[in-house]
Order: C-alpha cells, then structure tokens, then sequence
C-alpha cells in the first residue's frame, strides 16, 4: 500500500509518501523533514532535544517507557535444545542428562580416591629410592657425615593430593 | 540569470554566473543546462576566465519536486560544465549530486559523482 514511511530527522514523526522535505548539506549528509516546522526549527539551530513534542525529548525524559516493558516481559523463556555436538554424540549428552546425583557423586568419590592412591605410591616410591641414595652414600662416605640425601625430601605431596 | 554558481568539477574553473537557462521560462532549475561566463578560475585549468561554457545544475538551494511527492533542496547552487554534447569536461565531480540527472540522461556526470542524494 504504502511505499515505506520515512522518519523526520528532528520530530521522529512518519514521513508518508508524498509529504515532508529532503535537505542535502554540503557535507553529503541528509536530512528528512516531515513539515516546514522542523525545517525551520532546524535551520534555525534549535535542539529537538529541548522540545516537549519531538520524539527525542520523550525518549530523553524516559516517557512511555512503563509500556515498551510491559511488552518486552512477554517472550517466552528458550528451553535447552538437545542437539548433538563434536565431542559428544546427542546419546552421550542425554545420558550425562539423566545420570542421577547419587551415581555422579559415586563416580566423583571412585576417581579421588584413585588420584590419592596413585600419589601414595609414586610418594612411597621416590621414599625407598631416597633411602637407598642415603644408603649407598653412607657406606661410601664414611660414618662422620650425616647422610645429605635425607634431609631434602622435596615438596610435600600428600598435601596437594588431599586438596583434590 | 547573473547567478553564480559554484563549479564542483576539475575543469579548472571556480565559479561562473549564469547568462542564459535553455530551457523554461522561469529560469533553470536543478537538473537543467545553462550557458554561463566564467568568472573565477585556477590559473592552470582547461577553462579560462571570460569564457562562455555550459554547464548542468547539480545543486540548487530551490527545493525541486520529486516524482514521489517529496522535495529535495541543497545547501549551495553548483554547476559541472559541459561541452555542447552534454559530456562533462571534467574528471572528477565532488559533492552530493540529484537522482534528477538520471532522467535528463547525464549519466556520465552521475557515474563520476562521489555521492547521489
């Protein structure tokens, strides 16, 4: 019906086909208006933003926003969309989905205490080899000399085990 | 009549002042041909000061009707000279330049233009 209404750069109104005035400035910049009024008022170098009836000073004042709100609260909320991704097969996800707590939180427990079994044997390991170090040295050293490969025993790693 | 008009291509002049509009009888308006007289121009250009040129209005500052019922009105009245044909004489145009030349077959003015409003 309409070709496509236009707005005026000053008021913000409707420009319909066949009405308002087109103004080129030298700079390549141009400007709708929709009657003489805002031509006038802009040539003139006054501020739509000062001026109760533009649609800027409505904007700048906040009014009628009470009712763009109201309208916004009423998109649905998205729901999760179940899609396969790399990785991960859609069968695998909807699995994880479904795990109850009870057994994520067994499987949680099971694989800690993997971990500290693991750091209690490579502990207990480098333990023996440094008692044989130790060993080795004093038979080779002597008697007098306290055995210098015990005293540093490296960082402590039942503490970074148990944080886990 | 006696206007003068910015030229705002590189043919060397700078301004000229309108002598005659060859078509309507209340003078020309944006989009039509003029003969004018340079009044002003750059010291090295193809046209010289007192020569007689044609040239086509690409801005007037009188608001022109659109086919749509608009009106488009600029901020300064500015020509591009022309040689009898109607091919311009410059290479470049700058400034905004009307759809209104498409119609009056100016079209090799509308190609050069930086900028068509």
């Amino acid at each position: 019906m309409v070709l496509k209404t236009e707005l005026c750069r000053f008021s913000g109104a409707k420009i319909y086909p066949g009405k308002g005035i087109r103004f080129v400035r030298g700079d390549s910049q141009v400007f709708l208006f929709s009657n003489s009024k805002c031509k006038r008022y802009f040539h003139n170098r006054l501020k739509p933003s000062k001026l109760t009836w533009t649609a800027m000073y409505r904007k700048q004042h906040k009014k009628d926003i009470a009712q763009e709100a109201v309208k916004k609260r009423r998109r649905t909320a998205k729901k999760p969309y179940s899609r396969s991704i790399v990785g991960a097969t859609l069968e695998v996800i909807q699995k994880k989905r479904s795990e109850k707590p009870e057994v994520r939180d067994a499987a949680r427990e099971a694989a800690l205490r993997e971990i500290k079994e693991r750091i209690k044997k490579t502990k207990d390991e480098k333990k023996a080899k440094k008692a044989e170090v130790a060993a080795k040295q004093q038979k080779t050293q002597g008697k007098g000399n306290l055995p210098k490969g015990g005293a540093p025993k490296g960082p402590k790693l039942g503490g970074g085990g148990g944080k886990r | 009549m006696r206007t003068v008009l910015k030229v705002v291509d590189n043919s060397g002049a700078k301004k000229v002042m309108c002598i005659q509009a060859l078509k309507g009888k209340k003078g020309a308006r944006l989009g039509d041909t003029i003969i004018a007289s340079v009044k002003e121009a750059m010291p090295n250009g193809k046209v010289k000061k007192g020569k007689v040129v044609y040239g086509v209005v690409v801005r007037a500052a009188m608001q022109r009707g659109r086919c749509d019922g608009s009106e488009v009105k600029f901020d300064d009245n500015a020509v591009v000279l022309v040689d009898k044909q109607g091919q311009p004489i410059g290479t470049r145009v700058f400034g905004p330049v009307p759809h209104e030349l498409r119609q009056k077959k100016h079209v090799k003015i509308l190609t050069l233009a930086e900028h068509i409003a």
